[in-house]
């Protein structure tokens, strides 16, 4: 058995943490998921599936408890490490794919390389493979908000394998795509997960949590992992 | 790495300055109108005390007055002779400098009355004299001003007249230079003798005595020889008057800076608002950012350089239009404020000269307060959760 | 004198950066009583946000410190044309006993800044923020400092008066020109200028050893040395290079070769000698930091930066500030 990429032990999260609002969205969430898997989280809305998917994204750390991911302990890591180790490891997809309208395909799905000091000609050359790979090169220079639903999605996986992190997270990926784009999305995973990439996503989509490739369902409830 | 990652930042400052045209366009327009009445006005200012320096280089290195009671008064000319025994002294010209209210014109003329052969700058005098020669009996040299009010078509005679309302005729037997026009635009130029016979002056008396100097670093000490030897007068060093000229500007632009630093107050408060309101759509903007990776210094560094790209842009536009505004429009707007001691306004070309250090103050009174009142509404935008981008 | 548009600038930029400090110095404040790495509280939150706001606004304030130090030099040179025998910059500089001090607590303060950022940097580096408290301390301590300037500097242009002919007594005159003397009485030129070069060579030779391999003795010396250098420089360049630069022996004025008629060498010269100074000084003082604070490696890195830059901009430094003497004492003339 290879050692977790992803550990998590007793994982709380509190929201407003000592306010008359205080939120207690995880509670003692423990688990491990190794390398190279595609697990789906499943839960009803607010039962915390966002938050479980940004404290293993590196978005903020847990409240208490013990989450280690590729490596590194994020027991209050200051948000400037997070970031650094964010964008290292993860490579995010959203629901609404959260491309910027402005810019051109290109552009956005460059954007993840600016901050690590690429140059332009070096960020275009990366973009441009997996544009290829996923076929939208005939779009560089669109403005992103001129093109469809299904090219749009495919830039937003593009932003997310920009940085090639060996983990991509995706946060309810086809709660707006109909069925045949749906059904291309989860091939496209797929095929990064035979390429190695761990991929964890979050859904009530049955499409996805009956789909042969995902593995492994955790079905969580009122912030904890449910057990059936 | 960290220079190339400044470059990104500043690429894409450039696009998101560029996306939101319409907002970044309005801040720099009103920018660049503060920045092109603080440059213009500044501008005008130095080129006019430029001017003034240039043209007083002609002035008498020490005036002598006669005061009585705190007010001047016409000084004899015998005083003179109470000078020559100071050691250092070149000459002593007796002076008439006064100012002739024309009624029909409404305006007011600066009589300037002495002997030219006695004067050992009547050479600078001459060259200042664009026609004609200088004054004889009955003739004055005319600046610009004072020639387009007195000549008339075919004759080159004009008359004034004297406090007793009797007329004195004169002959215009030259013009000063355009290039002159800051001290001579309204001046009458004429003998000591017609001057005195145009005010009705006693024989004998005038109203200053101008002294010249050997050596220029005696001035200070001839001054206060002078002074001793002639209690109730009054000695003036040209050095003085420059910095009077000098101060008299300066308490202008500096009042004007504080006129206009409301103007800045305004914009920057109007900067702020425009900065700080942060639409829904900016907001994702920078929880997408930083989720992809991007560091709250990162946004910080974004807007920085967005700030200074739009000042650096007000900034060239504002100084391009002011130093236009002064050298081919002769400051039109603040002309009337800045000169003003005469109801003729010299019609003079203004060089403005462009050099650092009126640069940097004018960079500093629009451009730092402006950087300085968008640091919290950049923050701010910065400090925007990554999480913000999931929900 | 304040109703001038140069008092105008100078006082709205120290108000700046006083403003910006003093925002700062806020988060200091709670940063030292609250800061507590452990919670996950929304104040915790809160002052991580905060401190970002600090330190930026302390970046601001030391760029805005730096232009105020050029603006007041720019400003002396002007206001010498207004107030009684002051001829260049240095005539208004001494023209009250508050303007050469202000001078210097102006470099100070920009040099107090500098230090600020590089412990800031210094300290972001780490997970754990190890001299986050050290850091609002001293930023507390920098506040002063920008209020003695402020104050000093509205105490210097209020104290200047304009001369001006007035009307109310017999005889108005200022001392007159050339009376600006000297800001330094005169020096066995070849002794300083011995001293000089041979300061600069022993920071050559220390920045050679240092760059290879740190000491920390070594470093603390090289910091001295630089201390010392700055105010040889000083005086070198107001009492011999500066005059060789005029072309005119009588001449020694510091500031006047800031001016457009000696192509802003100045700027070349000052912009030179302080970050070199600066360098070799944070080199020295970051030394301070202990090591179980665990970084040692950054500031090990950041000294060695530190030292290659400081030799670098000596170098240059020497070349420019050299650039007129050597011509005119080797090649002849009066230079270009
Ligand atoms: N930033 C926040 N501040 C306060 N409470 C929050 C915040 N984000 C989420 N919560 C709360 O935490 C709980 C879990 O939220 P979370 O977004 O993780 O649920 P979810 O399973 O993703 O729901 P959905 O399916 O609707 O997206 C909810 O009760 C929510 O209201
Ligand atoms: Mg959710």
């Amino acid at each position: 058995m290879t050692a977790p990429l992803i550990e998590l032990e007793k994982v709380c999260k509190t929201y407003n943490q000592g306010q008359l609002n205080e939120v207690k969205a995880l509670h003692d969430v423990s688990l491990a998921i190794e390398p190279g898997v595609m697990v789906c989280l499943q839960g009803a809305s607010g039962s915390g599936k966002s938050t479980l998917l940004s404290i293993i994204g590196c978005v903020f750390p847990p409240t208490s408890g013990r989450a280690a991911i590729a490596g590194k302990q994020l027991a209050r890591m200051p948000d400037r490490f997070l970031t650094i180790h964010r964008r290292n490891t993860i490579g995010f997809i959203f629901q609404h794919f959260n491309i910027l309208p402005g810019l051109t395909v290109l552009e956005n799905i460059t954007l993840p390389l600016m901050p690590l000091g690429i140059a332009p000609r070096a960020r275009k050359e990366r973009a441009e493979r997996l544009m290829g790979m996923l076929s939208i090169s005939h779009r560089a220079n669109f403005p992103a908000r001129q093109i469809s639903g299904g090219e749009l999605q495919r830039v937003a996986i593009a932003r997310a394998l920009i940085n090639d992190p060996p983990i991509i997270l995706a946060d309810e990926p086809t709660a707006h795509l109909d069925h045949t784009l749906s059904l291309a999305f989860m091939e496209i995973m797929q095929e990064l997960q035979r390429a190695g990439k761990t991929i964890i996503l979050t859904s009530h989509d049955a499409l996805i949590t009956q789909h042969p490739a995902v593995e492994r369902i955790i079905a969580i409830q009122d912030g904890e992992i449910h057990v059936p | 790495m960290s220079f190339e990652k400044q470059l990104n930042i500043i690429d894409y400052s450039l696009s998101s300055i560029w996306r939101r045209r319409v907002k970044s366009m309005g801040v720099m327009v009103v920018f660049a109108a503060v920045i092109f009445l603080l440059a213009s006005f500044q501008m005008t200012t130095k080129a006019l005390t430029n001017v003034a320096r240039d043209t007083l280089v002609s002035a008498p290195e020490i005036t002598v007055q006669k005061m009585r009671a705190g007010r001047q008064e016409s000084i004899p000319v015998a005083y003179q002779t109470e000078l020559v025994s100071i050691r250092g002294i070149k000459t002593i010209t007796p002076r008439i400098w006064g100012y002739y209210f024309h009624e029909t014109k409404g305006a007011n003329l600066t009589i300037l009355g002495l002997d030219p052969q006695s004067m050992p700058f009547g050479q600078d005098l001459g060259q200042a004299i664009d026609s004609g020669r200088l004054p004889n009996e009955h003739e004055a040299v005319l600046g610009q001003g004072a020639y387009a009010y007195l000549s008339s078509p075919g004759s080159a005679m004009f008359s004034l007249f004297r406090p007793d309302l009797t007329l004195k005729a004169l002959t215009v037997s030259g013009t000063f230079k355009a290039s002159t026009d800051l001290l001579t635009y309204d001046t009458l130029f004429m003998s000591l003798a017609d001057a005195q016979d145009l005010f009705l002056m006693p024989e004998g008396m005038v109203t200053d005595l101008c002294v010249t100097v050997a050596n220029p670093t005696e001035v200070p000490t001839i001054s206060k020889k002078i002074a001793a030897l002639l209690p109730d007068t009054r000695v003036v060093t040209r050095q003085q008057i420059q910095k009077t000229y000098q101060a008299v500007f300066g308490w202008r632009s500096g009042f004007a800076s504080i006129c206009l630093l409301t103007a800045l107050a305004s914009f920057i408060i109007f900067a702020w608002d425009k900065a700080s309101g942060l639409t829904p759509e900016e907001k994702k903007e920078i929880s997408i950012l930083k989720i992809i990776g991007w560091q709250t210094s990162d946004v910080l560094a974004l807007r920085f350089w967005e700030g200074l790209i739009v000042s650096t842009v007000s900034f060239l536009v504002g100084y391009t239009l002011a130093y236009v505004h002064v050298a081919f429009f002769e400051a039109g707007l603040f002309r009337p404020i800045l000169i003003g001691w005469s109801v003729l306004h010299p019609a003079l070309r203004l060089l403005p000269t462009i050099d650092l250090g009126e640069t940097l103050l004018v960079l500093c009174l629009t451009v730092v307060p402006y950087l300085a009142a968008t640091v919290i509404p950049a923050w701010r935008s910065a400090i925007i959760p990554a999480d913000s981008a999931l929900n | 004198m304040f109703l001038n548009s140069w008092s105008v600038a100078l006082s709205l930029l120290s108000l700046v950066v006083l403003i910006l400090s003093a925002i700062a110095a806020r988060t200091a404040i709670s940063v030292l009583r609250y800061w507590d790495p452990a919670s996950d509280s929304n104040r915790q939150i809160r002052l991580e946000n905060e401190t970002w706001l600090s330190s930026t606004l302390v970046q601001y304030a030391m760029g805005f410190q730096v232009l105020s130090l050029i603006l007041f030099v720019l400003a002396a040179d002007n206001f010498s044309k207004v107030i009684s025998g002051a001829m260049c910059a240095t005539g208004s500089l001494t023209a009250n006993q508050y303007g050469m001090f202000v001078l210097f607590v102006k470099m100070l303060g920009a040099f107090c800044c500098g230090f600020w950022i590089v412990l800031h940097f210094l300290d972001i580096s780490s997970e754990r923020y190890p001299l986050l408290k050290t850091k609002y301390v001293a930023l507390m301590c920098l506040l002063p400092l920008l209020l003695v300037d402020i104050v000093c500097q509205t105490l210097y242009i209020a104290n200047l008066k304009p001369d001006i002919i007035t009307s109310c007594c017999a005889v108005v005159f200022g001392e007159g020109g050339g009376n600006d003397g000297n800001l330094l009485g005169s020096m066995p030129q070849g002794l300083l200028l011995e001293v000089f070069y041979g300061t600069a060579l022993l920071l050559a030779i220390l920045g050679h050893f240092l760059y290879r391999r740190l000491n920390r003795l070594l470093l603390w010396l090289n910091g001295l040395v630089w201390l010392a250098f700055i105010g040889v420089s000083f005086v070198a360049i107001t009492t011999v290079f500066s005059s060789y630069v005029y072309a005119m022996p009588y001449h020694h004025c510091p500031f006047c070769i800031l001016k457009p008629e000696y192509h802003y060498i100045g700027f070349a010269i000052y912009g030179t000698m302080l970050p070199a100074g600066f360098f070799g000084l944070a080199a020295a003082l970051v030394g301070v930091i202990p090591a179980r604070y665990g970084l040692a490696e950054v500031v090990r890195r950041f000294q060695k930066k530190a030292v290659l830059w400081s030799s670098i901009l000596l170098t240059l430094f020497v070349i420019v500030v050299s650039y007129h003497y050597v011509l005119y004492r080797f090649v002849g003339g009066e230079g270009s």
